[in-house]
């Protein structure tokens, strides 16, 4: 397999007047979690669409798993999985039934589609559920359910559009658990998510796209970082020490706004630092209560791309 | 993949749309909503039209029957193939409103299979329907004079039937992927059926509706189909019900295929 599992060159997709998708460039390395993420409307699911091949590009090209996605786009479909966005799974059928026509419709044999159909309900946890009907499982079965029907076939290339929108906590933790472990296999998995907190706990690497286009790339740690250097707030447990606190922590970066009774630095040289101003802040005998350091979030990030913030920020955190 | 390429092609295909006419077949029993007005209606039909019409099997001109019960039953079998052959097209919608439809063209599936998939199960549902009315209305005195034979040829008719109306239903619902758009085509299959001789010999009619009657393509399904009824099998009333199901699935089915392709451009 080529090195690159995705890679798209100024891929285009127009409807009509609206243009989706804007040319965006990717290369997803083999192995990796590749978050794309961005708010409704911004092209993400488009993008997917056209990468597995149910979509034709306007413009552009691309390749999935080594195989153009316009010329070849058999190959493709035998080398991907897919977990689309709503989950579209037949209500009427059983899970065991669907996981079986899946293994048909990607050419597994008889013996071999009852073996990966039993194996796979294992794994999701769904041999309980497995011969009843899927109108009657609950949102997180279902999602865990679609992710089963992706991986039949053992998919190279695994696309998972949105896999945890409408779940509830719990059920997202099941999912993103599943995920990393299928990576952890070897698993190439290309993820688009709404939720910065999706991207930040699974991606390796992100893609922010918005309007179209992508706005920022690279691992959510750099990516952070080059917004800013991160805050650094420290509340000094003596009153008569916050001057000498301060003096210290200016040494470390430039001050910035703070509740009363807390100083607030933007820490150069990020949390690499951190234990030298403790050291710093204890060899001047400064007694410290609480000492946290706040990266930029992904919202900041695609608030620095865009100037907006993005939908939704934080709703997918778990509690 | 491996296993796709291991395997031989054909094979391979032959088993998606199996399984595919399978998932059809199991689907439409376990609605039983979308299949009980398929009999329910056309014998509460068969049963007013019996009680309205009985006396007119002594016209002159009229077939050679029983009861009317025993004239009408193809027309109860051309009713519910259109029922189901409907709710084919229907179903479709709803995989493609659903997304299900998505998830099987990203799959490796031959795209024919798809196609074979959802009309088939029509086609052996239909069958089933069509055995089903016929015990129907033997148990109320009306069997098939043919004997089993007769019966076998009917309900090969009825399928390969259903395909040719099926095929309509499927192209609408391939343009617009709206339930509700294909669902509106029900009335005029069934104006269709009552302008034909479903209901009494075109012979009694007259005027326009005669002349209409009498180049329907339901006429020239239903009258060798009643004869095999009545009279017995004859292969030539048999090739004739096939043969003008044909002219018809060949327009249904070639319409229904270059809907799908159009989709599938379009995607």
């Amino acid at each position: 397999m080529t090195s690159h599992p995705v890679e798209a060159t100024g891929l285009v997709r127009r409807f009509g007047d609206l243009t989706a998708v804007a040319g965006i460039d990717l290369a997803v390395e083999e192995g990796e979690i590749f978050g794309f993420l961005g708010p409704n409307g911004a092209g993400k699911s488009t993008t997917v669409r056209m990468l597995v091949t149910l979509l034709r590009p306007s413009g552009g090209s691309a390749r999935v798993a080594g195989h153009d996605i316009v010329k070849n786009p058999t190959a493709v479909r035998r080398a991907i999985g897919v977990a689309l966005q709503d989950a579209a799974i037949d209500p009427l059928m059983t899970g065991n039934e669907l996981l079986r026509l899946q293994a048909v419709l990607h050419g597994l044999g008889r013996k071999e589609s009852a073996t990966r159909t039993s194996d796979l309900l294992e794994r999701v946890g769904l041999t309980a559920a497995a011969d009843r009907r899927v109108g009657q499982y609950s949102g997180g079965m279902r999602r865990r359910l679609d992710l089963a029907l992706a991986l039949v076939h053992r998919p190279m290339v695994l696309f998972l559009d949105e896999p945890t929108t409408g779940l509830d906590p719990t059920s997202r933790l099941a999912v993103w658990e599943e995920v990393r472990i299928l990576n952890a296999e070897g698993t190439t998995v290309f993820l688009t998510t709404q939720y910065l907190e999706e991207a930040d706990q699974l991606a390796g690497r992100i893609a922010i796209i918005d309007d179209g286009r992508i706005v920022r790339e690279g691992d959510p740690r750099s990516l952070k970082e080059a917004v800013g250097d991160p805050t650094l707030r420290v509340e000094v447990s003596d009153a008569a020490m916050m001057e000498t606190a301060r003096a210290v922590l200016a040494t470390f970066g430039e001050e910035r706004p703070a509740r009363v009774g807390r100083l607030a630095i933007g820490l150069a040289g990020g949390a690499g630092r951190l234990a030298d101003v403790v050291r710093a802040l204890d060899d001047q005998g400064v007694p410290v209560a609480h000492i946290e350091l706040d990266s930029p979030s992904l919202d900041d990030v695609f608030a620095d791309a865009t100037g907006r913030r993005l939908e939704g920020a934080n709703s997918a955190q778990p509690e | 993949m491996t296993a796709t390429l291991a395997r031989a092609r054909w094979r391979v295909g032959v088993e998606q749309a199996g399984a595919l006419v399978t998932r059809s077949v199991v689907n439409t029993w376990r609605q039983p909503g979308s299949w009980i007005p398929s009999i329910v209606f056309p014998l509460m039909m068969a049963a007013v039209y019996s009680a309205q019409f009985e006396r007119a099997i002594d016209l002159p001109g009229f077939p050679d029957v029983d009861s009317f019960v025993q004239f009408i039953l193809p027309a109860s079998i051309l009713q519910g193939i259109s029922f189901n052959a409907g709710e084919a097209g229907t179903e479709l919608a709803l995989d493609i409103e659903s997304g299900f439809f998505d998830r099987l063209i990203a799959s490796p599936v031959a795209r024919q299979s798809i196609l074979i998939g959802r009309m088939g199960g029509g086609a052996v549902f239909s069958g089933g329907l069509a055995a089903a009315l016929m015990v129907v209305f033997a148990l109320v005195g009306a069997p098939i004079e043919g004997g089993i034979v007769s019966a076998v040829a009917i309900v090969l008719i009825a399928a390969w039937l259903s395909l040719a109306i099926g095929g309509f239903s499927i192209a609408v619902a391939l343009r617009t992927g709206s339930s509700e758009a294909t669902q509106s085509l029900f009335p005029l299959t069934f104006m269709m059926i009552f302008v034909s001789s479903a209901f009494f010999p075109t012979g009694l009619m007259s005027g326009w509706y005669q002349s209409v009657a009498e180049v329907n393509p339901f006429t020239l399904i239903v009258d060798p189909t009643r004869r095999l009824a009545l009279d017995g099998f004859s292969f030539a009333d048999f090739g004739r019900a096939l043969f003008w199901s044909g002219v018809v699935a060949s327009v249904s089915l070639s319409l229904a295929y270059r809907m799908y392709l159009g989709r599938l451009r379009r995607s």
